[in-house]
């Protein structure tokens, strides 16, 4: 029917890939930055917005209603859209990729602090801990496993999207994909989404580990994860 | 690319110092000291590959360069080169023209005039145009063109209604696409297929018989290692499209002739046949195209 | 603003006929979504039932959803074209399936792979956490394995089979939109290609159609349980002594964005 696909008749080269170490290594921390930078604000963000919420509930509902909304947005659109706004800037994927961990991190910071047994607090104000104290020495040691389960929920999915902003300038590996799906290099493909899994993996059991270093007193109530 | 905003100002600060150091230190090569030269590069394969032509060019011939490629497409390149964020880059004479406001066609001198002209009132200078051209060029594959008897584009009007075109997705707003196969043509396509620009699944499609013309690239290297026939313009519906480097003037003002010399001569070794054989390497043989460039150049010299 | 948002109210009154038009899209869309999740969930509810059953593999459920939401729905896509490619150049001339190896079939495959995770972990999980006791009893009154998991835990793990199909049949519809970068029709196509010739009124009609459907999807999932699922074992009645498994399905019961 055709003569043959691509010259590179192998799915993956892995010569390919041993001989351009530099500019994966590059991509990498690229990946990680952008990573980073949107927990870090999305964080900041979640806990801010999450403090009105605890201290009016009644904001609850239209700020899940927004970050729910946000959320449901195709991310693509969302980054095509942002485009002529601001630009191919890292701004631009940082607005998509900083929405999408906020409907995670404020359902879990709330759900996390509320969780918090009534008894342990009426004890602790019982012996006289300040509302402030109250919050930073008990309520938010007690929230991080689930704080944390959301961190991860968010790191992962965070790790996934900031391959899409390949799209539009950016991208980490992502940069891989895009350039093999370009030129008819599966190498390359197959590269960006392994090195994308890794990486989600990777922050996965890095949290993972933070939280049992973080949180000592707590019993994994049978979690298998 | 975009590489981070960091690693530039770590770039600028090397280049800076190593600038100062040079200064500082010997007295030669005199004529090449001046600011550091910005290239660019849109994003496709070709665009790099030239990019890293002129970079290398200049490099081996003591400039200091700093490039930035893969920056996304002419709606972003172009006001950065008018901006100063990159000083210079290679286009195409016919689109940028176009792009700019006037009016192309297939002289190429004609052409080229005009945009010098054009540009001169952006603070840009186009420089002497390569032999070597890329346009849109529509495709079939061996078997359709024997089959409908097919050998330029306006053989395809006695297939009016029965085939379907395939390309990148913004054919249908163009001028040089669809807009002008119907007006300049007369051409009636049963359907359009929006694919991607001249990649694989152009392609494939073009392969597996789900488009019967397709739209690549007349430099594109992956018409002739896929056999397929590149139809003629009778009709010349295309303009001229000769790579040009273009380079803001201010940058060209701080040295003196000897760096447009150099970059017409590089320009004028580069031929559509070199060029199609180098996209093609670059695009199926997945070499580099720094590693191309560098090939090039010491085959010719520079 | 006022002016963007009539500019989409217009372009939604003249698009919507033909090939092209975004009914047709719609359609394709719904069609693709459909299918990848139907054949995922064929796949995927009898094995994790299976394993559920057998009690074997836990630690597997939850690393298969952790893994399936670190798989890059982007890279998925584009990974799965060369090998469509590729099995299409295979395939003898007239002989009409797999086409060209773009389109639908290379769509299909990635939205198949990644609908798998949620339904699995889901069934897998709703099936195990039936109470022990109560799949003693049903054993002591003689039912045989299959009836036991035909029977009891299925219809008992009902609710949180149902929110996997959820999760995943939203998922898929929110990533679909990828589908357009290997040449699908869908309603990805109005946001790739208003991107490329940068018409916004184009992107955001695309976006606006396919968030929709996808709100519609979670919607009629929900409708769908409260149809299917007696009163007391739905997940919105549950409370203390079902939290594990609440706690559980709370955990993974996040649809991937797109």
């Amino acid at each position: 029917m055709i003569a043959q696909a691509d010259s590179s008749d192998a799915f993956v080269r892995w010569d390919w890939i041993w001989g351009h170490l530099d500019l994966i290594w590059e991509k990498v921390v690229e990946h990680l930055v952008l990573t980073g930078i949107a927990l870090g604000v999305g964080l900041a963000m979640s806990l801010v917005l999450s403090g009105i919420v605890l201290r009016w509930r009644r904001t609850y509902a239209p700020i899940t209603w927004a970050t729910g909304i946000a959320y449901s947005i195709p991310s693509l659109a969302l980054f095509a859209f942002l485009v002529p706004i601001t630009g191919f800037t890292i701004l631009t994927a940082q607005i998509g990729l900083v929405s999408y961990t906020l409907l995670i991190l404020i359902r879990n910071i709330v759900a996390g602090i509320d969780g918090v047994d009534p008894a342990v607090r009426e004890a602790a104000v019982g012996m006289g801990y300040s509302r402030r104290r109250l919050f930073f020495r008990i309520e938010l040691p007690l929230a991080l496993p689930v704080i944390i389960a959301g961190l991860r929920i968010a790191g992962v999915t965070t790790i996934g999207l900031v391959t899409v902003t390949a799209l539009i300038g950016q991208g980490g590996v992502g940069f891989f994909i895009l350039r093999g799906l370009n030129r008819f290099f599966s190498t390359e493909i197959v590269l960006g989404t392994l090195l994308s899994v890794i990486l989600a993996v990777s922050l996965d059991l890095a949290l993972l580990g933070a939280e049992r270093v973080l949180t000592p007193w707590s019993r994994r109530q049978g979690d298998a994860s | 690319m975009r590489r981070l905003f960091r690693n530039r100002i770590l770039g600028a600060t090397v280049v800076a110092l190593a600038l100062v150091a040079a200064a500082c230190g010997s007295g030669e090569d005199s004529d090449t000291e001046g600011p550091t030269i910005v290239v660019g590069s849109t994003n496709f394969g070709e665009q790099e590959i030239l990019g890293e032509i002129f970079a290398q060019a200049l490099e081996n011939a003591g400039y200091s360069v700093e490039t930035k490629f893969q920056l996304g497409t002419r709606e972003v390149v172009n006001p950065a080169l008018k901006s100063g964020e990159i000083d210079l880059i290679a286009e195409y004479t016919g689109t940028l023209l176009t792009f700019e406001g006037g009016t192309s066609s297939t002289d190429s001198d004609q052409t080229h005039d005009d945009l010098v002209t054009v540009l001169e009132g952006q603070g840009l200078t186009a420089l002497e145009y390569a032999p070597a051209q890329d346009k849109n060029g529509f495709v079939v594959t061996a078997a359709t063109a024997s089959e409908y008897g097919l050998s330029n584009v306006s053989d395809l009007a006695g297939q009016n209604g029965n085939l379907v075109l395939g390309g990148p997705p913004e054919c249908p707003n163009r001028e040089f696409c669809l807009i002008g196969l119907g007006s300049v043509y007369g051409l009636d396509f049963a359907s359009f297929k929006p694919l991607d620009v001249g990649g694989p699944l152009t392609v494939a499609a073009l392969d597996g018989g789900e488009i019967d013309v397709g739209l690549l690239f007349t430099s594109d290297g992956v018409i002739a290692a896929k056999g397929y026939v590149l139809l003629e313009d009778d009709k010349l519906l295309q303009p001229a499209e000769n790579i040009v480097p273009v380079i803001r003037t201010s940058v060209l003002d701080e040295y003196d002739s000897d760096l447009s010399d150099l970059l017409n001569d590089v320009v004028a070794e580069i031929t559509t046949a070199e060029l199609s054989e180098l996209n093609k390497r670059f695009g199926l043989d997945a070499e580099d195209a720094d590693a191309l460039a560098k090939e090039w150049l010491a085959d010719k010299g520079f | 603003m006022i002016e963007f948002l009539g500019d989409v109210a217009v372009w939604f009154t003249e698009h919507w006929d033909g090939d092209n038009g975004y009914l047709m899209r719609l359609w394709n869309t719904i069609r693709l979504s459909a299918l990848a999740t139907l054949t995922a969930a064929m796949i995927a509810i009898p094995t994790g039932a299976l394993l559920g059953h057998y009690r074997r593999f836990g630690v597997s459920a939850v690393a298969v959803v952790n893994i399936g939401r670190a798989l890059p729905s982007f890279g998925i896509i584009a990974l799965a074209l060369p090998i469509t490619i590729r099995i299409a150049s295979h395939v003898p001339d007239g002989v009409p399936i797999f086409g060209s190896g773009l389109g639908f079939f290379p769509a299909f495959v990635a939205l198949f792979a990644l609908a798998l995770p949620p339904i699995f972990t889901n069934t897998f999980t709703g099936v195990r956490e039936v109470d022990p006791g109560t799949v003693e009893a049903a054993r002591g009154m003689g039912l045989t394995e299959g009836k036991i998991l035909r029977s009891v835990e299925i219809p008992l793990a009902s609710p949180v089979i149902i929110a996997g199909l959820r999760i995943s049949a939203v998922q898929v519809v929110a990533t679909s939109p990828l589908a357009a970068l290997v040449a699908y029709g869908g309603l990805g196509r109005f946001i790739v290609d208003g991107f490329s010739i940068q018409d916004n009124v184009q992107i955001f009609a695309g976006a606006l159609l396919v968030a929709l459907l996808a709100i519609l999807t979670e919607m009629s999932f929900g409708w769908l349980e409260r149809r299917l699922v007696p009163g007391p074992l739905q997940l919105s009645a549950q409370d203390s002594p079902t939290r594990k498994l609440r706690r559980r399905s709370r955990e993974i019961s996040l649809p991937i964005p797109p």
